[in-house]
Parts: C-alpha cells; structure tokens; sequence
C-alpha cells in the first residue's frame, strides 16, 4: 500500500511539472526596434 | 530506515520514468515554438547578374547585385491575431531589398508572413500581404516545421503567389551540419508588376498601360537543419522578364531579361547561420532526445535502487524494523 502511495506521488509530481511547464511557455518578448534594412550590412 | 529510503527512492523513479515521455510528447510540441519577436537579416550576393536598363530598356550585365532581407517579429500583432484565432501565431514583417553595384535600390518588396509559432503552417489573418497586396497563403515559407521530414512539403512563392511542392531530394552534410537538401523548380509565370520600381516616373500603372508583362522563373534550393526546421543555407537561380507591349518597342525586341542571376548566401552569412542554428538544435534535442532519454535512464537507475533496499530490508537473519519486541519470560 505505502509503495502505491509513493508511485502515486511521484505520478502525480512528474504531470504536475509538465503541466506547469507547458501552460506557462515561455514570455514572447518585445519588437525589435532595429529597422527592416535598406542597406547592405558590414557584418552579421 | 531502509524501507522509508526505497519507498523515496520509488517516488523518485515513478517521477521521473513518468517525465520522459510526458516531456517528448505533452510538452515538447507545446514548449518548441518560433519566439514571435525574433529579428534576422540575411544578406545574398549574385556575382554576376544581368538587370535591366530603363534608359534603354536594353539588359546590361553586372558585376554584383546585393539582396538584404530582413525578417522582423511584430509581438503586437501577433499578440492581435492570437487572441482572434487562439492559438501561438508568429507575424513576421519582411523585406526583400535589392541593392546594386552602384548602392542603389535596384528593387524592393515588403511582406507580411504570418504562421503557427510551432507548425510553422501559414495562418490566414487580416494583414498578410505581399509587396502591398493582400494574399492568403497555402504553405510553409521561409522556415520548415520542427523534426523536419524526408518529403516534399507545399511551398508558397511569394513573387508569382503560387503553392506547389518543394522535393527533398536527399540527406547532406554541410559545413558538419546534417541538413535535408530541398528543391523547388517555379516554370515561367506571369507575375504582377513590382509595385517599387528603381526609376523616377516609371510606376506599376504606366507599365501596365503599355501593355508589357513581367514574367519569372526560378529554382528556389534549401539546406534545412531537420531537428530544428531553419535554413542553414539557401540559393535562388532567379530569372525574370519583361515581355511585349509598348515599353519595349524602341529597344527592338520583344521580351527582354529584366533580372537574371544565381544568388547565394553571404559567406560570413553562413557561418553565423550554422552557429546559430547549432545552439537551437541543442535546445531542441534537450526536450525531444537527451532529457526524455536521459529521465528515463535515471527512473531505471532509482527504481533498482529501490528495489535493491527493500529487498535488503526484508533479508532473513536481518532484525525487521517495526518487529514486534521478544516477549520476555516470566518468573512465577
């Protein structure tokens, strides 16, 4: 019974994290003010 | 004390033999997406190239023509059309500037791309547009989805608004890169006139008046790094043309090259691109190979180590933990 309990808890844990982890993804991050260029750039 | 550390132990090897393939297969599709606000700008020579000369309307060879493009994440919009269609979209707005030997604009068109952040499968929404027309694309453009596949895929070609297949055409190494080489091949179409065009007093409606067509083929070649979907390299055999009507009559002819060229990425170009994709391919390995693998690896490990105590907790000849005392004898 304790070993169901354990295996349960660890169950649970592991779709917890996943869970957490895929609704909070990752933040999107702003514009770049860096503008669509019209020039021929020296260098990446 | 035993018993209490096999049963951790369980806990532990259920948690993560659980998160292996929770992580390939709930999380890596939901996690691996394109960050909307991405900038990148790439830069492609075509040495020589054969332009038009709208004084003559004769073509000329050049020695070199410059193509800068630069795709630029808008959060704002993508954030819009993410709530209107409710899913990660990615907008990207692209330019396409075309700069000659002598430093002047030779051509330019702007674009608006809009796709799903993880398919890479084109969203049809309010904005999308090529060189100022709205258009609804079918087809991946500029990125390949995530664990690309060995099999043709529908391409959009922006300049003749057309879907059609791009082949793979095999598995190659570059630059110690393994990449799935693609090919597209656009037979002459017809297309629209570029609405910026490099001289004064010539637009997209006087040409149209004259009665001359623009027509184009290309071969459109990709090296796509699988794991990730991105390009690591590319080149274009673009050939384009201006055919009958009014604006060619003085130069004698009745079609003539407008652009003709081989263009292919800026050698310092590569580099940065094959860095750059390398560092996100481990990224993605991270969620699809190396941690579900590993998870899984480390769940064996502790389950045997769980089941290695408690059998020791259970030995014969070894005292039980929570056995009951011996009962002593009594003296009457």
């Amino acid at each position: 019974m304790r070993a169901l309990i354990a295996a349960t808890v660890g169950l649970v844990a592991a779709l917890a994290l996943v869970l957490t982890m895929s609704a909070v993804g990752a933040p999107p991050g702003e514009t770049s003010p860096k503008p669509l260029l019209t020039t021929v750039p020296e260098h990446p | 004390m035993r018993r209490k550390a096999s049963l951790v132990l369980l806990a532990f090897a259920v948690f993560f033999t659980a998160l292996s393939p929770l992580m390939r297969f709930y999380a890596f599709p939901r996690l691996a997406k394109i960050p909307p606000s991405q900038y990148q700008e790439m830069v492609l020579e075509v040495k020589p190239a054969t332009l038009i000369d709208y004084g003559t309307m004769k073509a000329k060879k050049v020695d070199k023509l410059t193509i800068v493009q630069t795709l630029k994440g808008n959060v704002e919009e993508s954030d819009k059309i993410e709530k209107r269609v409710g899913k990660d979209v990615v907008v990207w707005d692209a330019l396409v500037h075309v700069v000659g030997p002598d430093g002047k604009m030779v051509s330019q068109i702007p674009e608006r791309y809009i796709f799903d952040a993880h398919s890479s499968e084109p969203v049809n929404a309010k904005g999308e547009m090529v060189d100022g027309k709205p258009v609804k694309r079918e087809g991946i453009e500029f990125k390949w989805p995530f664990l690309t596949e060995k099999r043709d895929y529908a391409y959009y070609d922006a300049r003749s608004g057309t879907t059609s297949p791009i082949h793979y055409k095999g598995t190659k190494d570059f630059r110690g890169v393994e990449v799935y080489y693609f090919e597209q091949t656009i037979p002459w179409t017809e297309v629209d006139v570029p609405n910026t065009l490099p001289v004064k007093g010539i637009t997209p409606e006087s040409v149209r008046k004259t009665g001359t067509k623009f027509w184009y083929t290309t071969v459109r070649k990709f090296w796509i790094e699988p794991t990730t979907g991105a390009p690591v390299y590319g080149e274009e055999i673009h050939r384009e043309e201006m055919r009958g009507g009014t604006l060619l009559e003085g130069s004698g002819q009745d079609k003539v090259t407008a652009f003709a060229g081989h263009a292919k990425i800026r050698d310092d170009y590569v580099d940065y691109t094959v860095d750059l994709v390398s560092s996100q391919r481990v990224l993605v390995l991270l969620l699809t190979s190396y941690l579900p693998w590993g998870f899984l690896g480390l769940g064996a490990v502790l389950l045997t180590l769980s089941l290695v105590l408690e059998a020791r907790s259970r030995r014969p000849g070894e005292p039980e933990e929570h056995s009951a005392p011996e009962p002593e004898p009594v003296n009457v």
